[in-house]
């Protein structure tokens, strides 16, 4: 698997702020304050209760594996994909990095990591801890 | 209010081919357009509704092509796959408010001819679309969480594809017409764990389309009336990350299309079910109550689904999982087999008897990403 023929991801003012921290390596989530819940993928407005502008709080990215898949051929080589149940409570849709294939299980510790794929554009990733 | 008995199927049309590298995607259309019309013994000049999604140019663009001038609704509802289940539903919703009397249904497209246009992406894009995600690994993912939590085994899931491939075998369009065991399925490459490749269906080109109307249109043109009881859709997406992948839309939209129509699980002995995969079969059987949650690996086994041998007969025609797929999409040949048991026109072997009650449900878009589901119950009027 080559990180170089992953696209970058798109970027909007949304957004923006996410990967702007991802490229100091650092994983940031949204808080609602009006219900107190952590949600994924980041929005401005709760989706879980509709009322508050949420907040960015950074996080360490640690959870646990929910499920996982290793997809055995692609045009960019078998790559994994899971979702990682955050310690904070949203399960994360990411791919696990290629040094982790063999070990993957449901239940397993993981954290979110960020590594450069095409044009050097930070991508979330998740590795095993 | 209720769309119980407003509307009836009265044509259906599946294209014979199965790779068209020498037709358009709207030729493809339009030919299944007209194979629907006649077999309903209606004409173009009678279509006053046009629906079609994401696999058709917009529905303007189809609507030109096709010459249909005397459009007074159309809809362009896409939740992938299982749109033209959907669209059964907001047929008849549109039938019974008098918007429109004649509905046309088409789907059509060639993904081994030309490359899928690209979609429009949301908000979570950033977060998925690099990684290139596609059907196999993302349903694979609901299936490593089902076994993790029940049990179920590949063995189980590979039941599936058998029944299918024993039902394939004796409609002459089918792509893959082999029956298959259990080993072959379980020993055919993994694709993405814990899928094999005979866990997943086939690609193929062609397309189909059928035809809503009113009952008293369906009673004047001499057709077996096949009615639409009960209908219902849903999406069900990540929800800020509490997904729960045990289940899938159809947990919504299968319960309530048979509350409308008034029959339970157990009054079915026929169920059109969107076989994209052997586990969105298995997690449709469960979330639709035709076995308890977990429990659908051993609903599944020994032959449960293959007509004339198990209790419920499924996909009779070896659909999505061996006969036909078109464009990725399996919604619509779930539609077109269902209304073939009710009419007793399924293949022979597979007919199941005095058919007059058949479900059909599907899900569309990616079982462990997001999704839409949609659910319908067609009963034989006499």
């Amino acid at each position: 698997m080559s990180y170089d023929q992953i696209p970058a991801p798109a970027i909007n003012p949304e957004s923006k702020p996410f990967w702007d921290a991802a490229a100091e390596g650092k994983f940031l989530l949204r808080r609602c304050p009006a219900c107190k819940e952590a949600h994924f993928w980041p929005r401005t407005i709760c989706p879980l209760c509709h009322k508050a502008d949420t907040e960015w709080e950074e996080s360490p990215g640690e959870g646990t594996i929910y499920t996982w898949t290793v997809m055995r051929k692609s045009p960019r080589g078998p790559f994994a994909l899971g979702y990682l149940e955050l310690d904070e409570g949203p399960r994360v849709y990411v791919e696990f990095r290629p040094e982790d294939h063999d070990a993957l299980a449901i239940g397993k510790r993981a954290k979110i990591m960020f590594h450069p794929v095409k044009d050097g554009a930070p991508m979330m990733f998740a590795q095993l801890v | 209010m209720t769309i119980k008995g407003v509307a009836s199927i009265v044509g259906i049309y599946e294209h014979p081919l199965r790779i068209a590298p020498d037709k358009s995607t709207p030729q493809l259309h339009y030919e299944c357009a007209q194979g629907a019309l006649a077999d309903a013994g209606l004409t173009f000049e009678d279509v006053d509704g046009y629906f079609c999604a994401g696999d058709a140019p917009a529905v303007m663009s189809m609507a030109d092509y096709m010459g249909l001038t005397n459009l007074t609704y159309f809809n362009g509802t896409d939740i992938g796959g299982a749109s033209y289940i959907a669209h059964l539903n907001e047929a008849a919703a549109a039938i019974a408010m008098g918007r429109c009397k004649v509905v046309l249904v088409t789907l059509a497209g060639r993904p081994r001819s030309e490359k899928p246009q690209p979609r429009p992406q949301g908000a979570e894009a950033g977060w998925e679309t690099p990684y290139g995600g596609s059907p196999p690994n993302i349903y694979a993912l609901a299936a490593h969480r089902h076994m993790h939590e029940f049990g179920t085994t590949s063995e189980q899931l590979a039941w599936i594809k058998v029944a299918a491939s024993h039902h394939a075998q004796y409609n002459p369009h089918a792509m893959l017409q082999n029956v298959v065991t259990v080993e072959e399925v379980v020993n055919s490459p993994m694709v993405a764990d814990p899928l094999h490749r005979l866990d997943c269906c086939v690609v193929s080109e062609g397309g189909g389309a059928f035809i809503v109307t009113t009952p008293e249109i369906a009673k004047s043109l001499g057709k077996p009336d096949v009615r639409l009881q009960g209908a219902a859709q849903a999406i069900k997406g990540q929800n800020g990350g509490r997904i729960d992948l045990t289940y899938s839309g159809a947990v919504y939209t299968g319960p309530k299309a048979m509350e409308e129509a008034g029959v339970k699980p157990s009054d079915f002995r026929y169920a059109s079910i969107y076989d994209s995969f052997t586990i969105t079969v298995l997690m449709q059987l469960e979330d639709c109550g035709f076995c308890e949650k977990g429990k659908g690996g051993a609903f599944v086994a020994d032959g449960n689904l293959i007509s004339g041998q198990g209790k419920l007969a499924f996909n009779t025609d070896g659909g999505g999982l061996c006969n036909n797929h078109p464009v990725n999409r399996g919604g619509l040949t779930k539609v077109l087999e269902a209304v073939r048991q009710l009419r007793g026109e399924a293949h022979p072997r597979v007919q199941v008897p005095d058919c007059h009650l058949a479900f059909v449900t599907g899900i569309g878009g990616t079982l462990a990403v997001r999704h839409g589901a949609a659910s319908a119950v067609l009963e034989r009027i006499a």
